[in-house]
């Protein structure tokens, strides 16, 4: 509203000189009258309270453009069609075709000559988390397999892919049925943009935007978080016989405020009376509980003063990837 | 790596009111050098004919913001700067800054808590043990 009170001033100006100075083409060179002031307010009303719309549906809009934009935005050059039916959902096409039916077309005009996105989401997949997982066993090599599936599940899972592709603009270009698109489309539509680049640029820069873009949603996350272990002090157990270190021995080391609401204990894990690690909890089992987990980050090597996760050129492993992306 | 997170710039302005020369000459001369130094920033441009609301450029950010910069009267060369200003933007409110510093290690050794110090119970306490 405070961008149109600008023009009526000029406009008011307009209308009082136009018949003055051309009184024969007066009635076709006038400005057309503005809106009501009356009805300014309704109008207003109406455009805020209309259902939101697909970016595609608004005005200014180019596909092509878009997709263009989109390869220059993730600095990445992508084979334009494959990019396409990246983006392309196969609910999509069966409503358009349902509506072209609807419209009373004939066969061949219903039959549409596009492609899913389901293969190219399926590539991308397997590559993300066969990348993925080769990460981590480089970075973790103590992190057991299951630990392993769990990040790779946790980076691949729904929540997370379907969260960076909103923020990449992906929801604006994929092409589904519902408005706004439910998750597993823009994680499926995200996978395929993966698989089409893989497809496009070959595994060593698919490899380096998978890193780029999924391991820093690893920041200021915990192992634990991502990982649900019921029972750490078993899998405690299992890792120290592993490496032939004794069973700990648990032990308070502090404890504060016993006979309140709110106590701390502080229990130490003892390994031959050398000290493995420690851990708070409010009642003696919790932490005995988090002692066994401290414990755990720390064999792993998870902890949260570990070093940053490498993002520099990769030099080897190349082949690596290539074997990796080749099963 | 770096995403520029301006989406499209609109440029909605009319071609003969006189307050959107400056963006009649930006869309003459600067708006194509503008399109191709931003690659990943899709330029519309789209004249409204007939008295409408004020020439103003519509900035959507990644993030969902949609932020409108008046260009009345400006010249050529604000328009591209306010032009390059957006594209360098993030789509985050433009708020006012609480405090100016901010820290992702508030404290290097450890934040002190009660028990930071003090010796474990299970700390004994004896006689000096003699040298063998």
């Amino acid at each position: 509203l405070l961008l149109r009170a600008v023009r009526p001033l000029l406009a008011g100006a307009g209308l009082g000189t136009a018949p003055s100075t051309a009184p024969s083409t007066a009635l076709s060179t006038a400005p057309p009258p503005e809106k009501k002031r009356w009805l300014r307010a309704y109008l207003e009303l109406q455009r805020l309270q209309a259902p939101p719309q697909r970016r595609s549906e608004q005005p200014n809009w180019d596909y092509h453009a878009e997709i263009q934009a989109f390869s220059h935005r993730l600095q990445e050059n992508f084979a334009l069609d494959l990019l396409k039916t990246a983006f392309i959902n196969p609910c999509y096409i069966e409503s358009e075709e349902a509506r072209r039916r609807q419209l009373g077309l004939d066969k061949d005009a219903v039959a549409l000559q596009l492609q899913d996105n389901t293969g190219l989401a399926e590539r991308g997949l397997r590559f993300a988390r066969a990348y993925l997982a080769q990460c981590f066993e480089g970075a973790y090599p103590e992190l057991p397999a299951k630990g392993i599936e769990a990040l790779v599940n946790f980076l691949t899972g729904q929540e997370l892919v379907s969260y960076v592709a909103e923020n990449l603009s992906v929801q604006d270009l994929a092409l589904c049925r519902d408005f706004p698109a439910p998750p597993d489309v823009l994680q499926r539509t995200f996978l395929a943009v993966v698989g089409a680049l893989l497809e496009s640029s070959g595994p060593e820069r698919t490899g380096i935007f998978v890193r780029d873009f999924f391991i820093p949603q690893l920041i200021g996350k915990d192992l634990f978080e991502i990982w649900e272990v019921v029972n750490p002090m078993g899998l405690l157990l299992e890792e120290l016989t592993k490496r032939n270190i004794s069973a700990p021995e648990p032990r308070i080391t502090r404890q504060l405020g016993v006979s309140t609401v709110l106590p701390v204990y502080f229990v130490g894990l003892y390994c031959d009376k050398k000290i493995l690690a420690e851990g708070p909890g409010e009642t003696l089992l919790a932490a005995e509980e988090e002692a066994a987990r401290v414990a755990l980050r720390k064999l792993y090597g998870y902890t949260e003063n570990r070093r940053p996760w490498d993002y520099s050129k990769p030099k080897q492993g190349l082949a690596a990837e290539k074997a990796i992306s080749s099963n | 790596r770096y995403v520029r997170q301006l989406q499209r710039l609109q440029l909605l302005f009319s071609p003969t009111a006189a307050d959107a020369r400056g963006a009649r000459e930006f869309v003459e001369e600067a708006a194509q050098d503008f399109a191709r130094q931003h690659p990943d920033v899709v330029l519309y441009v789209s004249p409204r004919s007939g008295p409408g609301p004020a020439p103003v450029l519509r900035a959507e950010y990644l993030n969902g913001t949609v932020r409108d910069e008046l260009i009345a009267s400006k010249t050529s060369e604000e328009i591209l700067q306010l032009a390059t200003k957006l594209a360098n933007q993030s789509g985050l409110d433009i708020i006012r800054i609480r405090k100016p510093f901010h820290t992702d290690n508030p404290s290097i050794q450890g934040q002190w808590h009660p028990l930071t110090n003090k010796p474990s119970i299970l700390t004994v306490q004896g006689p000096r043990l003699q040298p063998q």
